[in-house]
């Protein structure tokens, strides 16, 4: 049974994904029956988002822009449980990661995705990957159009897009509807915003060239306002320039950051007018029959107006202090009168970030059966969100929520950390992220504190992949690896806000792992004592600079 | 602190095919998974043909490679890395386990 509101898989979907399925476990089959030698198949399961790590493989799910539904969640529980260990890790593309699956089972494990219509295809290699969006998407009171309408355009256009299966290197898409950018796009390889113009009119600010990792940018205007039905035409042509000349010579150089940075955007932006201008009025051009058709599986619930002041909200508030935090830092507005958009955090104190066990998965799907019209988000900060919950009905969510240690009331504060999953997984670590996160999280867990210390992120990477966007952590930390000695880099100052997206700068030398949770404490004491009225950590540090920083975290540790 | 007593001490290790696990080559040229059985190269000699050995019983595991590993007192062995001790014993924290929020 097709979900209401959500985008489901037409038979075209369905059947690329069954015959993936198939092809897939007959190249397992052969693979462990030593038909295809390791060098063959890894390329093989690569694009089927299965990844050998340090201890296991890895399977990495997309969830497109973020939305899934109670079914499909409570399928990610079941697959968890039945073919890993009864836990999975939400990560900062909007993807699920499963740990611990076992080769001979991933065929199975993929058939099951495929019956509530998601797969992991395109969740590595040099393609374009999951396009993420906004987790407020359709219901943030400041929303001006629903992005994931056009990321599903995106998706369709792009999955297995015979000419962009190959690009230079892997291709990230994200797209907001919202003014307070919730999506990062100004560090993704294009970043597309909506916005309304002077004349009213609804279009996308194409925004090009960033990107964390090794070698981190923010992304530059290519096209102040672009008509929302040109919307393909010109990302096809952005992607040929990028497949005509970004370097395929060298793996560190090849992303289309490094293209926009080396030619200059102008000369970036006159390439892909030329080329769109040959072919804007092509197929690709969207007419307003094709636009209406997806946005439909995007209609909003039906949501009525209802009572805003509920007496027994207001009662909770004044007896129960944490619930009265929560609705401050986990609950935000939404457009619809008397509801509110609820964020589960899954940074309980001194926990993994980001994981979620099974019974927690089938917990959230069942909150969201009860109070959310089924429907769950996954946001790039590791949490997920209830994106349509009535007022009066947000004391019994925070109860259901707490139940499942999902309410701890800390969004958007110092333990509502992102972390990769660094050295305890990843092959590629040079250091621990996790033990670090949870430590900081233990030793900042009081509420009342956190909400004192206020909005102040923090983004931990195991290395300079920077899958933790420690680069735009308002406090951002990097594991280096010191002679094997795990060290941590310290910088300051990062901010994916829009109109103030900075790359954070390294405070000094790194630090020994011991000693992380006394340099952060040493920043917030400074922070706390220098801070001017109104002012979040981000703001002191942009105002005093970082010496006064520096001074107190180096001797300290 | 273990020392290492016997000079450069490696071990081949690899994942196995089927499930990922970690596995370690022991003296019979069984893939184990516990570090404890090892085969253990005592120099470089030595370890060139472990690894030739472990290659060439690489069919039902993933690209072997040695590991620098020490020996205490007690002849127990210990990787020498942080990256392989958290390979041959697994995760420095505590993993969410599948049940361990039950719920009403
Ligand atoms: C533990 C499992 C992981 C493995 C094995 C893994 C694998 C990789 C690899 C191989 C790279 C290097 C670039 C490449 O060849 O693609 C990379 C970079 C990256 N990965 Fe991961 N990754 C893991 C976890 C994550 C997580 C949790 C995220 C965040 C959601 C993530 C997002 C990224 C990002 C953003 C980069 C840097 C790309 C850039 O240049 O902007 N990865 N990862
Ligand atoms: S940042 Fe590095 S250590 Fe962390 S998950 Fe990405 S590749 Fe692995």
């Amino acid at each position: 049974m097709p979900d209401a509101h959500f985008y489901s898989y037409d038979d075209f979907d369905r059947r690329l994904v069954a015959e993936r399925v198939e092809q897939f476990r007959d190249q397992v089959r052969r693979r462990l029956a030593g038909e295809l030698t390791e060098d063959q198949f890894k390329p093989l399961r690569l694009t089927n988002g299965l990844y050998l790590q340090l201890h296991a493989y890895m399977l990495r799910i997309a969830i497109p822009y973020g939305t899934l539904s109670s079914r499909q969640l409570r399928k990610l529980a079941e697959i968890s449980r039945k073919y890993d260990r009864g836990y999975g890790h939400f990560t900062t593309r909007q993807n699920l990661q499963l740990h611990w699956i076992k080769l001979e089972q991933a065929p199975d494990a993929i058939a099951a995705l495929a019956e509530v219509d998601m797969h992991s295809i395109q969740t590595s290699g040099n393609c374009v990957r999951n396009t993420t969006a906004d987790h407020f998407a359709g219901a943030a009171a400041d929303e001006i159009e629903d992005p994931r309408v056009w990321c599903e355009i995106v998706r369709q256009w792009s999955t297995l897009h015979p000419e962009f299966s190959f690009l230079p290197r892997k291709f990230k898409i994200a797209i907001t509807g919202s003014p307070n950018d919730r999506a990062a796009v100004r560090v993704h390889d294009i970043g597309l915003r909506l916005w309304r113009n002077d004349r009213g009119e609804v279009g996308f600010e194409v925004i090009v060239g960033g990107g964390l990792g090794r070698t981190p940018m923010i992304g530059k205007t290519l096209r102040e306002f672009l008509p929302k039905d040109e919307m393909l035409a010109y990302l096809e042509a952005a992607l040929r320039v990028y497949n005509r000349y970004g370097r395929r010579d060298n793996l560190f150089k090849a992303r289309i950051k490094i293209l926009v940075h080396e030619i200059g955007v102008e000369k970036m932006r006159e390439e892909v007018e030329a080329e769109y201008e040959s072919m804007k009025d092509s197929a690709l051009k969207l007419s307003p029959d094709t636009i209406e058709a997806i946005a439909q599986h995007f209609a909003p619930p039906p949501l009525r107006p209802k009572r805003t002041l509920v007496p027994e909200v207001e009662a909770l508030k004044l007896e129960d202090r944490n619930f009265a935090l929560w609705l401050k830092s986990n609950v935000a507005p939404h457009r619809v009168a008397g509801h509110a958009i609820v964020t589960a955090s899954l940074k309980p104190a001194g926990a993994p970030p980001g994981d979620a066990s099974a019974a927690q998965m089938e917990g959230v799907a069942d909150i969201a059966d009860a109070y959310s019209y089924s429907e769950i988000r996954v946001s790039h900060e590791q949490n997920l969100v209830l994106p349509h919950v009535a007022v009066e009905d947000l004391p019994a969510v925070y109860r259901a929520l707490d139940k499942l240690g999902f309410a701890e009331a800390n969004i958007g504060k110092i333990t509502d950390i992102i972390a990769c999953p660094g050295l305890d997984y990843c092959a590629l670590a040079n250091a621990r992220s996790i033990p670090v996160a949870q430590r900081i999280s233990n030793h900042f867990a009081a509420l009342a504190r956190q909400h004192d210390i206020g909005d102040l992120k923090i983004k931990i990477s195991g290395c300079i992949n920077a899958c933790g966007h420690h680069h735009v952590g308002h406090i951002g930390i990097l594991g280096v690896d010191k002679n094997g000695v795990e060290l941590y880099q310290i910088s300051l100052g990062g901010d994916v806000d829009f109109g103030h997206t900075a790359l954070g700068t390294i405070l000094g030398p790194a630090v020994p792992a011991e000693k992380v949770v006394e340099a952060v404490d040493a920043l917030v004491t400074t922070y706390l004592e220098a801070r001017a009225e109104g002012e979040r950590f981000v703001d002191t540090y942009r105002r005093i600079g970082a010496q006064p920083f520096k001074d107190r975290v180096y001797a300290t540790v | 602190m273990a020392k290492n007593l016997s000079g450069d001490l490696q071990v081949a290790s690899a994942n196995r095919l089927a499930d990922g696990m970690v596995v370690f080559l022991d003296a019979a040229g069984q893939w184990t998974e516990r570090l404890d059985r090892a085969d253990i190269a005592r120099n470089k000699q030595v370890a060139d043909i472990l690894l030739e050995r472990a290659r060439a019983e690489s069919f039902t595991v993933v690209d072997p490679f040695l590991v620098a590993v020490i020996e205490d007192e007690e002849g127990r062995i210990e990787p020498l890395s942080l990256r392989e001790k958290i390979r041959a014993s697994g995760l420095t924290f505590a993993a969410i386990a599948a049940e361990a929020v039950r719920y009403a």
